[in-house]
């Protein structure tokens, strides 16, 4: 193993970290939310320090490669994958970190009912799974398993767009619960982008291993 | 491209011009090869190559010539080549460039230069008289040698001069001294190309008449030498003495040829083995 | 420990190195790099007093090598050089055996135990990455080599007389791309057990293969600094012109 190949492999650890950082806060913002704990609430934002840091990390690591390796082919487009997949992983940080700052000013626990109607824990169930499958196909280089994150996408834009229609139905009969059912709702459309910056990993990660690019087209 | 045109001419007619001239100087040289051995083959035999001289040098063979001249040769190498070497590598290795080295440098060029016939009368005042040695083989010898060392000197420094850098510096590097630097690293580099200039130098020095004149060539000597101090007959001086001053010119005028044909052969033979030692040497560095 | 404190060197009347002061960080690799004509090699050549062989050179200031000044009175140039192996330009192996280069070094500083010569011309050649590809012709002519191989050689030549430090002169200059890479990958392994100077013209290569990376123009030291700082932000304009090419 050449001693660039080193780095990369070192590289590919600290964003499996990342992967793993971004992973958990979005699970621990589900518990949070379930059960309104607060002190998970304001570990979520510590942690996005944490996030916020292992960010910045990456991106002199890759301007360190850049500079001193000047990388071409399969390790040039892989950094410049991870230069855009470690952004997407920042924004999602930044949405748990969004979710965990409401909560925080939160009085009430959420109804029950809501949280099902809205189908808003199964839209949380499905962003984790995907940030699995999709740490999963970047650390065994696997396009197969990233494209399959595509179509769990859809589960995500459905549940997007049904939402509106359910949380009306939900103010109709809960006409004094209107502010916890706003929430959710903004919730929806935040793990709405969570589902979006998965779908732009899977890209960069089958940009980086195929080198097709997938951006703006119709996905396969 | 009516420019063009005009190059290609003038380029035919420079090569064209090229391959005439070398041409003429291989013609020129097998000429003389030829006429030397048409006429000298008829006497070569082997009781030619192997008896005295008889009847006054119209019969019988050149066997003491041979020996004489072989003799002069070995022994002017004996002389020449290592004191040649060891001036060369002094010069170029431990004398500083300043106007000392120049000054040598210039005699050695200049001593190219005299012609042989200084050499010989220098030879005969040196070795024959002050010295004492009297027309002997050591006197030629030496005389001989003196004539080659500027040859061999110039061609050391030469090849000395010519080692890269890198390959001294690579020694010194790993902490040798001098010394052991030009032993073990640049003269084994060096050794192929002082070897031409011995070669070079057999070749002069078996052919010159002029400095063994005085100094050890017998006019008619039936019989070998016993010590360095015999004198000896030569082959260019036999020769010489054949086409000059014979007893009977007419009847010895094809031993004459004979003569020269194996003095070109014994040349031909000493360079054939020099250079083979050459291609041995160079070989060798690099297998 | 190498340093050098306000070194000056002269080339008869011409100033070739000005006030160059140093530390050389130990067990890693520093790249002086340059335009041509800038010092460096003229200042990697101090540290094993290779200058002494030029007419007309003189020096001032001191090169500390373990707390020792190399241009003090009474120092013993032949082992100093032996304690500081050097890799040259263009492979100069001697005119030997692969097993007599590499023997050579021991030889001229007088060991003749022919166990320990044999076995320190296996560790060395094993050391250069060397020995896989030649352990069965160690008789062969060093000059059958490649150039690739003829340069790891010279750095086992090197390696064999146990220096501290190696100095490095464009090692790679005259190599094609893939021995060019297996020398980088080789120095990469050698900094774990030496300190290494290495001067090159390539950039790139300094990038690749250097901890520190040491800025010279016109004879002064400009910017000496991690590597990965020269050539992400360095701190001064000389050196950011430099390393992205817009002068030089």
């Amino acid at each position: 193993m050449t001693h660039f190949e080193e780095e990369l492999k070192h590289l590919k650890q600290e964003v499996n970290i990342m992967f793993a950082l971004v992973r958990t806060q979005i699970a621990k913002a589900k518990d949070a939310l379930v059960r309104l704990d607060k002190d998970l609430a304001r570990e979520i934002i510590q942690t996005e320090k944490r996030v916020n840091a292992q960010e910045l990390n990456i991106d002199r690591d890759c301007e360190n490669y850049f500079a001193l390796y000047n990388p071409v082919a399969v390790d040039l487009r892989y950094l410049l994958a991870i230069l855009k997949i470690n952004n997407n992983l920042e924004r999602t940080g930044d949405i748990a970190e969004g979710i965990a700052k409401f909560l925080i000013q939160t009085q009430q626990s959420f109804d029950q009912e809501l949280l099902t109607s809205s189908q808003l824990l199964k839209m949380f169930d499905e962003c984790v799974s995907m940030m699995y499958e999709i740490e999963d196909a970047f650390e065994n280089e696997d396009t197969i398993k990233a494209r399959s994150i595509f179509k769990q996408d859809e589960v995500l834009d459905r549940i997007n767009l049904e939402a509106n229609k359910n949380i009306e139905a939900y103010i109709r009969l809960h006409p004094d619960n209107i502010e916890q059912a706003l929430y959710v709702l903004s919730t929806i459309r935040k793990l709405e982008r969570v589902g979006d910056q998965a779908k732009n990993i899977a890209e960069e990660v089958i940009f980086y291993l195929e080198a097709k690019v997938l951006k703006h087209t119709k996905k396969v | 491209m009516k420019g063009r045109t005009k190059k290609r001419v003038a380029e035919l007619i420079a090569f064209n011009l090229f391959r005439i001239m070398s041409a003429s100087i291989v013609l020129v040289l097998f000429s003389i090869l030829a006429f030397i051995v048409v006429r000298g083959i008829g006497v070569i035999s082997w009781d030619f190559i192997s008896k005295m001289p008889e009847e006054g040098m119209t019969k019988g063979g050149i066997w003491p010539a041979i020996v004489g001249t072989m003799c002069l040769v070995a022994g002017s190498m004996l002389f020449a080549f290592p004191v040649g070497v060891l001036s060369g590598i002094y010069i170029n290795e431990f004398v500083k460039d300043n106007w000392f080295k120049r000054f040598v440098k210039l005699m050695t060029n200049n001593l190219a230069g005299v012609p042989s016939i200084v050499f010989g009368l220098f030879g005969m005042s040196l070795f024959v008289n002050t010295l004492g040695f009297g027309d002997s083989i050591i006197a030629g010898s030496l005389t001989l040698g003196l004539l080659a060392l500027p040859v061999i000197i110039r061609t050391t420094e030469e090849s000395l001069k010519s080692i890269d850098k890198y390959h001294r510096e690579g020694s010194y590097a790993l902490g040798a001294t001098k010394i052991q630097t030009i032993r073990r690293v640049v003269l084994p580099l060096a050794m192929p190309n002082i070897i031409t200039g011995f070669i070079l130098s057999i070749g002069r020095v078996s052919g010159e008449t002029a400095p063994i004149l005085f100094t050890v060539a017998a006019y008619f000597l039936p019989k070998l030498p016993s010590s360095m101090f015999d004198q000896v007959m030569a082959l260019p001086y036999h020769l010489y003495v054949l086409s000059t001053s014979g007893t009977d010119m007419e009847a010895s005028r094809n031993m004459a040829y004979g003569t020269a044909l194996v003095l070109i052969l014994i040349v031909l033979i000493l360079n054939l083995l020099a250079n083979f030692t050459r291609r041995f040497l160079n070989k060798k560095i690099k297998q | 420990m190498i340093e050098a404190k306000n070194l000056n060197l002269y080339y008869g009347s011409f100033q070739a190195l000005k006030d160059i002061s140093m530390k050389v960080p130990e067990k890693s690799v520093t790249a002086l790099i340059g335009p041509s004509g800038c010092g460096k090699s003229t200042f990697l050549r101090t540290f094993n007093r290779m200058n002494d062989l030029i007419a007309g050179v003189k020096i001032e200031g001191d090169i500390i090598v373990d707390d020792m000044n190399i241009y003090a009175k009474g120092v013993d140039v032949d082992s100093l050089r032996k304690r500081i192996g050097m890799v040259f330009q263009k492979p100069n192996p001697f005119a030997k055996s692969i097993y007599e280069n590499v023997a050579y070094g021991m030889r001229v500083n007088g060991v003749n135990d022919e166990k320990l010569i044999k076995q320190t011309v296996e560790e060395s050649l094993k050391q250069a990455a060397l020995w896989d590809e030649v352990k069965d012709n160690l008789k062969k002519s060093a000059y059958a080599l490649s150039g690739g191989q003829q340069q790891r050689l010279c750095i086992a030549r090197a390696l064999a007389v146990e220096p501290t430090i190696l100095l490095m002169d464009e090692p790679a200059s005259a190599l094609d791309p893939i021995s060019t890479s297996k020398i980088e990958e080789l120095i990469h392994e050698l900094k774990k057990n030496y300190t290494i100077l290495i001067v090159t013209h390539n950039m790139q290569q300094a990038a690749r293969v250097s901890d520190h990376t040491a800025f010279f123009y016109m004879g002064s030291l400009i910017e000496f600094n991690e590597t990965k700082t020269i050539f992400t932000n360095p701190e001064n304009q000389q050196t950011q012109n430099y390393v992205t090419g817009r002068f030089g």
